[in-house]
């Protein structure tokens, strides 16, 4: 294996011409991660049920649904490719797979002055 | 004597899957005569019957409006990460991938149809 050889998975990136062409390359982006989901829990050894997953990179998606911005967009694409070459590589371990869950298992955030004070925030 | 408990062993691996019916015993069929070779195409009125089905599966899809000519996103309500998803579960059904290209058009069951049954290795 030559130093040159592109990684596995890797895409060049590019600049979006419109919009249109964004929105097809998310779902590109959209079906690969979908399609990859039980590699990843094949790699990764996740112990979760698929829908799980599947719900959670739904869910990576939504965050960014109101985007409208051509330039943003294209970042945002640039990032998933590479989250997307990561996983699928095993570049990434397990704890970084689990990351994305941290949020769902954490306690709810304290919102009175009290409850504020007792959990050591302010 | 590994010959006898054969058929046995395979129609229990072939009960663990939690599909249709149809298709366990389909399966059970395809390991039981494995020189068999693939039954010719698929009756469209079957495909037609499995596509719908997924979509009545979906529980975002109301099931009084599913129709064969239903547009995924018009009638049905589903957006372009939905519709993703129900092209993927007929690829699943079907046992096939749908390269992007091909899977970007699919846009009503009719569509998924159409192009199942241009589909050789679709089963």
């Amino acid at each position: 294996m030559s130093a040159a050889m592109a990684a596995h998975l890797s895409v060049v990136t590019a600049q979006s011409p419109s919009l249109s062409a964004a929105r097809q390359s998310v779902i590109h982006l959209y079906r690969d991660f979908q399609r990859g989901v039980p590699e990843i829990m094949r790699t990764h050894q996740v112990d979760m049920p698929m829908s799980m997953i599947r719900t959670k990179i739904r869910e990576e998606f939504e965050r960014h649904r109101d985007v409208k911005d051509l330039a943003v967009i294209d970042i945002l694409l640039f990032k998933g490719r590479q989250e997307y070459q990561e996983t699928m590589n095993a570049w990434k371990q397990e704890t970084h797979i689990m990351r994305y869950f941290i949020k769902d298992d954490a306690p709810p955030k304290p919102q009175g002055f009290l409850e504020k004070f007792l959990a050591g925030r302010d | 004597m590994f010959r006898a408990i054969r058929p046995a062993a395979l129609y229990r691996s072939a009960a663990l899957y939690k599909t249709a019916p149809a298709v366990v015993a389909r399966n059970a069929m395809a390991l039981n005569f494995a020189r068999t070779y693939a039954s010719a195409g698929l009756a469209r009125s079957d495909v037609e019957k499995r596509v719908l089905d997924i979509l009545a599966g979906f529980n975002k899809v109301d099931a009084n409006k599913i129709a064969l000519k239903a547009n995924f996103n018009a009638d049905l309500g589903l957006d372009s990460l939905d519709t993703v998803e129900v092209v993927m579960a007929i690829e699943e059904e079907f046992s096939i991938e749908i390269p992007d290209k091909d899977a970007d058009e699919i846009k009503s069951a009719e569509q998924a149809v159409e192009y199942i049954s241009k589909r050789e290795d679709a089963h």
